[in-house]
């Protein structure tokens, strides 16, 4: 502070519209979110304290919510174990192999520019029966798998891993250019005094290019997490949280609870909780890597 | 606190206040907003002089409705009445905010929420309704339908829906009976008969399937398709119409023998393959599109689809039937329908400009019937239309379906217009999972009574 020669208060002026900014976009809406959880209110009409009764609902006597948790949980770890190795992969790939790499990674990255109702629609297309002219399902009629067809959106059991492809398949890009971007600022001259040292090829990687890559990495992760935890658009035009919740996540349930059962404050309560698990999330994450960052270090 | 923070942070609340007025400002109209950016305390009383309904000051009223189609007859008729209205008013403005019936929906139940409504909305009859009515939204148009003699057009008992506490607040569009549709050559070309039983659709379903065609078609992806489908079964198996007043009343649970067997007949009718595979995953316009494009043989639909299947290419030559849905176990009459009085205009009671919008809402509806059949979209209406529909160029099929009207005696509203929406969100997911899995219907009852109990009120 001495450093600076001006007051505190100064200080404190200067930064206050931010701050106030910031907290009346997001502690307000949040503060008030956990107060409205605690309403039985329909949104419109006239309200009831109900103290924490739409918590308890929630945690201990609803058939719908803990399945819906447990799918978000299955996007997220899908996303991290499968969706950020692979772009690891294909990043270390395009930057070891590629001379003109611009043209490859933005064909990777399209489908995120993509609108997500389109994505949609065009996914429902492929997954359709082989009588509504599914490409999937022709592919394996074609091929003499007629046993192998389903119907991807519809069996609740295979559903939410139909939408999950999807989800993978259009961050794909997204991760790959953060982890090529990442690759590409790692000093050339690193991978020249390792080769000099007879580290070449997967050694390289293994004691270059991943100890480098972990701060970006992170950025992927937490990224991915937050994403999979509040993943809500995907899911409401492919199937509507449906066949009989069978596909519904923590931000459907959400939104079918407030604006469709006209549960308003047990939908806040929902959206409480939704908060409180990205925050956690987010602070796991760091704490997480940052250990991983000494040991690198 | 000291002095200089003081005024630091007085200099920064008033900055903010001067952004967030001028944020304001820019929402309102055109010559009011050099006022609202001077950030004068007293403009909001200047605003409120124009809305004296005397004023001959410009006014304008926002019209929230669902017609965003063009190719929909409702959607030219709109824009005539509000034209013709707006050439004899020169000094009111109708401002026409139109979208889709979910977007409608949410974006009305948003700004109900922030009290911020448009002058004329779009609601859903009795139970839908309900919570709107309660918050008390909506103004009474007791005495704005004497006038002009707009009451006498409605048809009979239609406006009881839309009337709470003896105060009438919406004026319904339409008013419908739930009916199927029967492509005629896919019937022929698979042999099968036109049912008169439930029993016997089960068979068509059967014969159909067996030629390799979908026999009927679905959106139930949007779940009240289904559910519209399944309370008409209940309808028949239940003997009559009024079964969930009794469970309301209390009189009957839904562990009733009346809706198990309904619950048991419905699943036999998607066991047998009535609906397209994946129908969940359909929407309303991808399920209708099925059958309009030929490639399905029934649909089962409320009569507000008449208008888009005659216009479609399968209704060319007079391909596309109808038939009242059948009795089911020899119980029912297909006479009772399922009824659906359509979606209504009801008025903001906080609007600023009251009395022209009645006016408005008043004129629109004297001269909505006479439009519509001009249109070729009287079919349904919820008053009574003059006019010869044969010699205007209405199809065969919009005559039978007219017909059907004639018949009616009585019936049932869809689940989520009687029952509050917690309970009715249960069913909807209920119903739809009998689509993808097989349930035994003593637990389908189960669920319904449970979801019943913990929602009601």
């Amino acid at each position: 502070m001495k450093v600076l020669k001006v007051s505190g208060w100064t200080i404190a002026a200067f930064v206050l519209p931010c701050l106030l900014l910031y907290v009346c976009l997001v502690f307000l809406p949040i503060i008030v979110s956990v107060y409205n959880g605690m309403l039985q209110w329909n949104g419109i009409g006239t309200s009831k304290f109900i103290g924490l009764a739409n918590f308890t609902k929630m945690f201990t006597d609803d058939p719908v919510f803990w399945p819906a948790v447990g799918r978000t949980f299955l996007l997220a770890g899908f996303s991290m174990l499968v969706q950020l190795p692979l772009a690891l992969f294909v990043a270390i790939l395009i930057s070891r192999y590629v001379r003109r790499t611009s043209f490859l990674v933005s064909s990777y990255f399209l489908p995120v520019i993509l609108s997500v109702a389109v994505i949609g629609q065009l996914w429902k297309t492929i997954y359709n029966p082989a009588s509504m002219g599914g490409m999937i399902n022709q592919i394996l009629v074609k091929l003499g798998l007629d046993s192998w067809t389903h119907s991807w959106l519809t069996e609740p059991k295979i559903a939410i891993y139909a939408i999950i492809i999807v989800g993978l398949w259009q961050y794909l890009g997204y991760h790959i250019l953060i982890q090529f971007t990442g690759i590409q600022n790692i000093p050339a001259d690193i991978y020249e005094a390792a080769k000099i040292d007879g580290a070449e090829g997967f050694k390289a990687d293994r004691y270059i290019t991943l100890p480098l890559i972990v701060p970006i990495f992170k950025i992927s992760v937490v990224l991915s997490f937050i994403g999979s935890l509040q993943s809500f658009d995907l899911i409401m035009v492919m199937t509507g949280g449906g066949p009989a919740h069978a596909t519904d996540v923590i931000a459907s349930v959400m939104y079918n609870m407030s604006f469709l059962s006209m549960k308003y404050g047990y939908g806040s309560a929902i959206a409480s909780f939704l908060v409180v698990v990205c925050l956690l999330a987010t602070v796991i994450i760091n704490f997480l890597f940052n250990r991983l960052d000494k040991r690198f270090s | 606190m000291n002095k200089t923070s003081k005024r630091v942070l007085s200099t920064v609340m008033t900055g903010l206040l001067a952004v967030s007025l001028a944020a304001c400002g820019s929402t309102n109209n055109g010559n009011k907003e050099s006022k609202g950016a001077a950030a004068d305390p007293s403009s909001p009383a200047a605003e409120t002089s124009v809305a004296s309904p005397t004023s001959k000051d410009k006014v304008t009223i926002t019209f929230q409705n669902i017609y965003p189609d063009p190719t929909d007859p409702k959607y030219k008729m709109l824009r005539k009445v509000v034209s013709q209205y707006e050439a004899e008013h020169t000094n009111v403005k109708v401002e026409l905010d139109s979208l889709n019936t979910d977007q409608q929906k949410l974006k009305f139940k948003t700004q109900a929420a922030s009290k911020e409504m448009p002058d004329i909305t779009i609601v859903n009859p009795a139970a839908q309704m309900q919570p709107f009515v309660d918050a008390d939204l909506f103004a009474p148009l007791n005495e704005m339908v004497e006038q002009n003699g707009l009451k006498g057009t409605f048809t009979e008992g239609i406006l009881d829906y839309y009337t709470f506490n003896g105060n009438l607040y919406a004026l319904p569009d339409g008013n419908n009976i739930a009916l199927i549709y029967y492509n005629k050559s896919l019937f022929e070309k698979a042999g099968a008969k036109v049912p008169t039983t439930f029993e016997e659709m089960i068979d068509a379903v059967k014969t159909l399937k067996a030629k390799g065609i979908t026999p009927i078609a679905i959106g139930e992806k949007d779940s009240w398709t289904g559910s519209f489908l399944f309370m008409n079964v209940l309808l028949r198996t239940n003997g009559g119409p009024g079964f969930l007043k009794d469970v309301v009343d209390g009189k009957r649970t839904f562990e009733d023998p009346a809706f198990t067997q309904a619950v048991d007949a419905f699943q036999s009718l998607v066991q047998a393959g009535a609906f397209q595979e994946g129908a969940t995953s359909f929407d309303y316009n991808a399920g209708e599109n099925l059958f309009k494009t030929g490639k399905a043989a029934m649909y089962f639909m409320g009569s507000w689809a008449t208008g888009g299947i005659e216009t479609s290419d399968v209704s060319k030559d007079g391909n596309v039937g109808v038939f009242k849905f059948p009795t089911v176990g020899g119980k029912g009459d297909p006479n009772q329908f399922m009824l659906a009085p359509g979606s209504a205009f009801a008025v903001s009671k906080s609007s600023k400009h009251l009395a022209e919008t009645l006016d408005f809402l008043n004129y629109f509806m004297v001269n909505y019937p006479k439009e519509m059949f001009e249109q070729k979209g009287a079919i349904g209406l919820a008053q009574t239309v003059e006019g010869d529909f044969k010699a205007a160029g209405y199809s065969d099929m919009a005559m039978e379906v007219m017909n059907m009207f004639k018949d009616v005696k009585g019936g049932d509203l869809a689940f989520d217009n009687t029952m509050n929406p917690g309970t009715a969100q249960v069913h909807l997911s209920s119903i739809q999972n009998l689509f993808v899995a097989k349930k035994d219907s003593a637990a389908v009852a189960k669920e319904h009574q449970k979801g019943y109990e913990e929602n009601k009120q």
